[in-house]
């Protein structure tokens, strides 16, 4: 816990546990591809946390994909992905703005959509 | 007040007394560049000026005034410092100067009107476009972009009128804008926006799409004259459309885009693509062939398209017949070209010409082909650019210039593209759409920037300003549920009372209850600048702080919390302060607990910390706990609901959420919970429903607006966008009842 630093973190393990509900199942359903999203503090491309998101097997874990490549891979600021996957930033800006880097297939990347992110419950 | 005051001295810069435009820096920076010659001045207080007058200009005039007399200071150097960075510039007046501007100005109104360009019958027509103006122009631009690279604020420069039509300065506009978010990536948005308007108001473009003067006569002369020209090329052909035209235009024709390549190719035909490349390839690389500018051209095609695509959003029929566009349109299909700054219609011949010139393999195209999938805009970018520096050395007109500028830019261009392409879930989704918004983001930003950095953003209108007891009026409309209402009255107490902690605390509570935690933590941070230890502001922050998942900054307030606390802050050791460890803080809390069970309070940030490290289940006892000694507390059972909903309970969520609206109907927070609980099952069409009636209660829950529009997609309510966009709730209540 003290290790952690990045609100993504946040994100992922959300998604790693809504993944394994219903609608989560219904997603890698609907998708089936593998997603590695890069999230850095700062600035893209330094310091780096590699997540995978699998949405073939439902899955989500940290680290870089072992299982061959990823059908896209994206790289974000800390920030910019929370704002993109809570719906605050649509991703053709972030694109636009250079706050989102792509890699790998069209359409694989074209299914990333703030849709497949839960949305975190406010206290 | 006019550049052309600015530039000459005008009476609204002369500093009083003073006949000498000299004591005004930009009018001295001009003299210094042009001679100080009066007849020169004469001459240019006749030059018509169709620029309406801009504030910005004054703005920066007043700021070059007090940084002058600033010595010491980063800027206190304007002259030379527009000498650094428009040293380009500088040379570039300095090469006419001999001639005088009004001589350049003659220049301009000498050349052919644009129609005739657009004539394709007509032969082609002489260079005309590498006039001293648009040397200028380049220079400038250079300037823009080198003080990219050093970060370097840039002037406003006053520039001698450049003939600058409409079309081209809304490219400008449009272009510098969004280049100049890229240069500045790291730079904050008013750098940036003072950058783009140092530029813009400079080159005496409005920065308002909208502020548009008439349209000035020689631009109907032209479209007069385009009507007779006309005929020939039927415009809207589109079988020649180039593929840059192609690929934008595909995505405005698909909404669905999920397998844009196959349709792609089933609107081309079988296999057709890697053809349909090749053959734009092959027009887009005989450009190169036909002129040394080269990829000038393929860039000023670019230029064009962008710019006859803007244009083409534009509902103003008179606009959408434009010729003008037209024009446009076609120079972006490559079906008209630029070459030696002529104008010609491009011939069949290109084909031709690209075989024989590209006999062999090599080409793009092929490398193309070879590669089965491609890779992304990058390794093509890279390509470009290869090839854009082998004819470096082109010639020193403008459109070369002004591309070649652009160069530097047409990655993120065709990312664009890509960006559409990829990202376009619906029709509605285009880039159009996209980049209006994101014109509006660069509006709202700075509000936004303010709201995120922690500054309390007021509200404009505000009807209990002067009202004799507004913390009274706005504890009574909270307790009413009067959300929205009580922040305004609470708003008044704290503008009447900046230190009264407690009207600052009710104010931060209402606005989380709102469910805006921007203003929340906003509000709280200045209700504990008042209070420090006031252990209700220290909760509040720490649970606002958990919201936005900031961790740090969560469990330092919580921490705070155990600190002040009168019967826990023993527990607290003073040397834990600055570097907090979760584990140590939990642990303190356990303690705090197992001290008195019967304090709900203490159950509460228990739970909200084990919300931190995400042990739900702890979370959730917690808050159980917390609820059997305080069942009323409408807060507790939405934070129940909330933990809940994170550890994917949705069913038991709204079970708490509905107690905490059964106790307070009015509670924004748990309406819009109640909607994520739905989306999150994937009940999209219930999440709508709650999301409309928390928008109802506060439609300023910027959060909730987000949300909707995820549902919306999702539940394939697309129809419904608009409204969304819009924030049209009336017709979204029609809708979705609840």
């Amino acid at each position: 816990m003290a290790s952690t630093e990045l609100k993504s973190d946040n994100m992922f393990e959300m998604m790693k546990v809504h993944l394994a509900s219903d609608a989560g199942k219904e997603l890698t359903k609907k998708i089936g591809l593998v997603y590695q999203i890069n999230i850095a503090p700062k600035k893209i491309g330094f310091d780096e946390v590699s997540y995978i998101v699998d949405l073939k097997k439902g899955e989500v874990t940290k680290g870089k994909y072992e299982g061959g490549k990823p059908d896209a891979t994206f790289s974000f600021k800390d920030d910019d992905f929370i704002k993109v996957a809570t719906g605050k930033m649509n991703p053709q800006i972030a694109f636009m703005r250079g706050a989102m880097k792509i890699k790998g297939s069209l359409s694989a990347a074209q299914k990333f959509t703030p849709d497949i992110f839960p949305k975190p419950a406010k206290m | 007040m006019s550049m052309r005051e600015l530039v000459t001295g005008g009476a609204a810069c002369a500093v009083p007394g003073s006949s000498s435009s000299s004591s005004n820096p930009l009018g001295a920076l001009a003299n210094a560049l042009i001679g100080s010659s009066s007849k020169t001045q004469e001459r240019l207080r006749e030059i018509p000026n169709a620029a309406a007058p801009t504030s910005d200009t004054q703005f920066y005039s007043q700021v070059d005034d007090s940084v002058a007399a600033l010595p010491g200071s980063e800027l206190d150097r304007p002259f030379l410092h527009s000498n650094a960075q428009g040293s380009d510039f500088i040379r570039g007046l300095r090469s006419f100067d001999d001639n005088g501007l009004a001589d350049a100005w003659e220049e301009i109104q000498r050349q052919p009107h644009l129609d005739h360009l657009y004539d394709p019958a007509a032969a082609p027509i002489q260079p005309t476009l590498d006039g001293p103006p648009q040397r200028v122009l380049s220079s400038f631009l250079h300037s823009f972009v080198d003080s990219s690279r050093s970060g370097i604020p840039l002037h406003p420069t006053p520039l001698p009128l450049l003939g600058l039509s409409q079309g081209d300065k809304q490219c400008i506009r449009d272009r510098s804008s969004i280049m100049a978010r890229h240069f500045f990536a790291d730079k904050s948005e008013d750098f940036i926006n003072a950058q783009v308007n140092a530029l813009l108001s400079s080159l005496e473009i409005e920065n308002d799409v909208r502020a548009r003067g008439p349209v000035p006569g020689r631009f109907r002369e032209l479209e007069d004259y385009w009507n007779e020209s006309q005929g020939i090329l039927k415009p809207g052909a589109r079988s020649a459309d180039g593929w840059v035209t192609e690929f934008s235009q595909y995505t405005a024709q698909h909404g669905d885009t999920n397998a844009w390549v196959r349709s792609f190719e089933q609107q081309h035909g079988a296999s057709s693509w890697a053809s349909e490349f090749e053959q734009e390839q092959a027009q887009l690389t005989s450009i190169d062939h036909l002129n040394g500018g080269d990829v000038a051209n393929l860039a000023a095609i670019e230029q064009t398209r962008m710019l006859a695509h803007t244009l083409s959003q534009n509902d103003d029929p008179k606009f959408q017949n434009s010729k003008f566009l037209q024009f446009l349109s076609k120079m972006s299909r490559g079906e008209l070209i630029i070459d030696d700054n002529q104008v010609k219609p491009a011939s069949g011949s290109w084909a031709t010409e690209y075989q024989q010139q590209y006999n062999g393999g090599g080409t793009w195209a092929d490398e193309f082909v070879h590669n089965e999938v491609f890779r992304g805009p990058d390794q093509w970018v890279n390509e470009f650019a290869t090839e854009r520096e082998r004819h470096e050395q082109a010639d020193d007109q403008w459109v070369n210039e002004f591309s070649k500028l652009h160069v530097d830019d047409w990655v993120e261009e065709f990312g664009h593209q890509v960006g559409e392409g990829i990202l376009g879930d619906t029709s509605s989704d285009n880039w159009a759409n996209a980049y209006d918004e994101f014109l509006n983001e660069q509006v709202a930003a700075k509000q936004r920037s303010d709201a995120s950095s922690g500054v309390y953003v007021f509200s404009d209108m505000n009807p209990y300003v002067g009202h004799p007891n507004p913390l009274k009026e706005g504890q009574e409309l909270f307790r009413k549920g009067l959300l929205s209402e009580a922040v305004l009255a609470l708003e008044a107490e704290v503008m009447k009372n900046p230190e009264n902690a407690e009207g600052w605390r009710l104010l931060g509570i209402t606005h989380a209850e709102n469910d805006d935690d921007q203003q929340a933590i906003a509000a709280m941070m200045r209700a504990q600048e008042a209070d420090p230890t006031n252990l209700e502001v220290l909760l509040a922050l720490g649970v606002s702080h958990t919201n936005e998942l900031e961790q740090a900054a969560a469990l330092k307030y919580l921490y705070g919390w155990l600190q002040h606390h009168p019967k826990y802050g023993t527990l607290a050791p003073p040397e834990l302060g600055d570097s907090l460890y979760y584990a140590d803080v939990a642990r303190l809390f356990n303690e705090a607990a197992q001290m008195s069970p019967e304090d709900a309070d203490v159950h509460i940030v228990l739970g909200v910390l084990y919300n931190l490290s995400r042990e739900y289940d702890k979370a959730i006892a917690s808050f159980k706990t917390a609820l059997k000694l305080k069942p009323n507390d409408y807060s507790l059972w939405n934070k129940l609901g909330a933990t809940q909903a994170n550890s994917v309970q949705s069913a038991d969520a709204i079970l708490a959420y509905q107690q905490a609206l059964d106790l307070k109907p009015n509670y924004v927070r748990a309406w819009a919970n109640m909607g994520i609980s739905y989306a999150n099952q994937g009940l999209y069409e219930q999440s709508i429903r709650y999301y409309v009636r928390a928008l109802a209660m506060n439609p300023k829950a910027d959060n909730a607006w987000q949300y909707l529009r995820i549902s919306l997609s999702c539940a394939s309510r697309n129809d419904m966008l608009e409204p969304c966009d819009s924030r049209n709730l009336e017709l979204l209540q029609k809708e979705f009842p609840l």
